[in-house]
């Protein structure tokens, strides 16, 4: 069984240790590139998401490589992801590939539901070598959050810009090369510290920007055209709760035991939008409720025509916490100098209402 | 008496014989606004960001134009009407967007329906809504339950009697509703059989889709549509395209056109508008489905505020034509 994955973000490496631990065979698919995006675009219902697209073109690279089996993402009441599964394999079908689907839950079952993909994935390991190659996923995860968010901070003060990013690029590499606790936490410690003495400007006051929006286009720096870094460069910090790592470590195992980490956020978003609408758009107007008075701005990111986030986007404008908000649309039309003109209005005008608020001080 | 006004869009097709007995019950006046005009849906299009989709629109300008004209605005957040099968974010959100791009709208009254969580929940849910017009449970109950009866009597009228949503509307409440139809008793013969799937608040709303099913019968084809088809039949075949249905209205599409498909119609148009999320997927399921089974002839028309007249007009002439030029040469065949 030759499985293959779509992309999002990092969350590759992680599969791919779980794998190797399990004995599974994996097809990694190139990340996320123009010949994806071509594919995806070019055999998907054309007014999808670009979740969809992207993740259609990874398939589709990874059937090429020979992979039978896929791996995919699903569940109910989450918006159209719900779908994805039944709908890619129809193009793959026509287009002639012949592959399985196999879904991961994410809406029920949660962990074991998980912990059972990974079972049917693998050659026959047993139940503790699953549960061992997960954990050590995970903890491959966290390591690369972990350094994800001294990166955000980095960037913004670094004196040679791209400096973080380099090092943030080297080090997921050899997180995908350790193969034991010891050496990922090493790793970990390692970057963090060569981080840290990345020669800053310690006059600068970064303007703290937050980002929220839909997960998939806020983890995958393909998709957002890495909007963090370009901030960096506009010497902007970056602050976000859309991690992959926090969220299996609540959705897989603090949710079902009742500590939900999203209860804040809906609480502050309830004034404005009293339920649940799928994907992430409650949260998006919450976290700008919450973030109003901490955060110099908020980028909000969705794909076009995703219905939660314009369910949130169509609301944001009217609370009472104000605080600007530029909300960027993702899709294959997306071209970087458009992004980077409206990036640097915005910047401009946060840097504006600091000095103006400084003044009236 | 206090005046409930109710959007003649989005699920107005679906419920409003149940919405309206329900209120009447309570000793409620109901308010429904006029058909949709030009100046209504640019008025609701002018509140929203861009792509918010066109029926979203339409509603936000039914809204406006009650402003001022009721007490109350009845928008109900249906998240989910069968198990595990949920509702598209728009229609669960569109309580609080509408309160928060129409602040002047008067007092919205919204309700979770959502029957995962159980009987209880829901009985609650109708009960706060009541409460509003009496404190009395059990007149409450009442109301509810006509309404549920009117909810059936609509549906079967519909499935029995080949009426469309706007037809059964009138022949309930008595007063006209739809336009007065061409003259029964048409000279020319039928030309054949169209049918047409796609969410009723497209279907019948006539400016919105520049008068289809009035167009198509006007050039001699018969119309059909999902709602006159029975609830088993709109079932069978959504579980035999796509198994397991997951939005609510998604019979509507996936249900109706498979079973036209294979029904020997002599074409299927399937209308969308833009942005939608399910019908996004959905229509492109029955699009694929027709091309395998190449039978019926398929056309999806796509709607959005731009589409011009003319554009739509045209793109039906040519799926006419091809379909008696399709039947020209079967008939060639056959002799």
């Amino acid at each position: 069984m030759r499985v293959g994955i779509p992309h999002m973000g990092n969350v590759y490496v992680a599969i791919k240790a779980m794998s190797n631990r399990f004995g599974g065979e994996l097809i990694v698919p190139p990340v996320n590139n123009q010949r994806a995006l071509s594919l995806g675009v070019r055999y998907s219902p054309e007014g999808l998401c670009i979740p969809f697209k992207l993740t259609l073109g990874n398939l589709i690279e990874a059937a090429e490589m020979g992979a039978d089996v896929l791996l995919t993402i699903g569940g109910f009441g989450i918006c159209r992801l719900g779908y994805y599964t039944k709908i890619q394999e129809q193009i793959l079908h026509d287009l002639g590939y012949n592959v399985r689907m196999i879904q991961l839950n994410v809406s029920e079952k949660k962990l074991p539901g998980f912990l059972q993909v990974f079972k049917q994935l693998s050659n026959g390991a047993s139940w503790p070598t699953i549960i061992s190659a997960f954990r050590f996923g995970l903890t491959k995860l966290n390591a690369m959050d972990r350094i994800e968010r001294v990166v955000q901070k980095v960037r913004a003060v670094e004196q040679i810009k791209g400096t973080a990013n380099g090092l943030f690029a080297r080090a997921i590499k050899a997180i995908d090369n350790a193969d034991d606790y010891d050496s990922l936490k090493k790793i970990q410690i390692d970057y963090i510290e060569q981080l840290t003495q990345v020669p800053k400007d310690n006059q600068a006051q970064p303007l703290l920007v937050g980002i929220t929006g839909e997960f998939y286009v806020v983890l995958e720096p393909f998709s957002n055209l890495d909007v963090e870094s370009e901030l960096g460069k506009l010497g902007v910090e970056v602050r976000r709760r859309t991690f992959i790592s926090e969220w299996t470590k609540f959705s897989l195992f603090l949710n079902p035991l009742g500590i939900d980490e999203t209860a804040r956020i809906h609480k502050a978003a309830f004034p404005y939008l009293k339920r649940d609408v799928g994907g992430d758009g409650w949260e998006s107007v919450g976290e700008k409720v919450l973030h109003a008075k901490e955060y110099d701005g908020l980028i909000h990111l969705a794909p076009f025509t995703c219905m939660p986030e314009i369910v949130a986007q169509n609301i944001m404008p009217s609370t009472k916490e104000s605080i600007p908000v530029l909300t960027i649309l993702c899709d294959e039309q997306l071209a970087k100098p458009g992004m980077l003109t409206r990036l640097e209005a915005f910047v401009d005008l946060l840097e504006r209402k600091r000095r103006a608020s400084n003044n009236k001080r | 008496m206090t005046k409930i006004g109710i959007p003649r869009a989005l699920l107005y097709y679906q419920y409003y014989p149940m919405w309206k007995t329900f209120f009447e019950e309570l000793g409620a006046e109901v308010v429904v606004s006029p058909p949709t005009t030009q100046v209504m849906l640019s008025s609701g299009a002018s509140r929203v960001v861009a792509d918010t989709c066109l029926p979203v629109k339409v509603f936000l300008g039914h809204v406006l134009c009650l402003v001022g004209e009721c007490d109350f605005m009845f928008i109900p957040a249906i998240r989910s009407v069968k198990r595990k099968i949920y509702n598209c974010s728009k229609l669960l959100g569109l309580p609080d967007m509408t309160k928060a791009v129409i602040p002047e709208s008067p007092p919205i009254l919204d309700i979770d329906i959502d029957v995962n969580k159980g009987r209880r929940d829901l009985y609650q849910a109708i009960y706060q809504l009541g409460r509003r017009f009496t404190w009395s449970p059990f007149k409450v109950r009442q109301a509810s339950l006509a309404a549920w009866q009117a909810h059936l009597n609509y549906q079967q009228l519909m499935s029995r009697y080949g009426l469309t949503p706007p037809q059964a509307i009138e022949r309930i409440s008595g007063t006209p509703e739809a336009e007065p139809k061409t003259p029964s008793g048409n000279p020319t013969p039928n030309l054949g059989t169209i049918a047409l799937i796609g969410h009723p608040y497209l279907l019948y709303d006539e400016h919105i889709n520049y008068r289809l099913v009035h167009w198509l019968e006007q050039a001699h084809y018969k119309v059909l549509t999902p709602e006159m088809l029975t609830a088993e039949e709109l079932e069978s075949a959504t579980a035999r395209l796509v198994g397991r249905a997951r939005w609510t209205y998604e019979d509507d599409v996936v249900g109706a056109g498979e079973h036209y498909l294979e029904s020997g119609v002599d074409g299927v148009i399937g209308i969308m508008t833009f942005g939608c999320g399910p019908d996004s997927l959905m229509m492109d399921m029955v699009r694929r489905r027709a091309a395998k089974l190449r039978a019926t002839a398929f056309m999806s028309l796509t709607l959005e505020e731009h589409t011009a007249k003319t554009g739509v007009v045209t793109r039906l002439e040519a799926f006419l034509d091809m379909i008696s030029r399709r039947k020209r040469r079967q008939a060639e065949v056959c002799v």
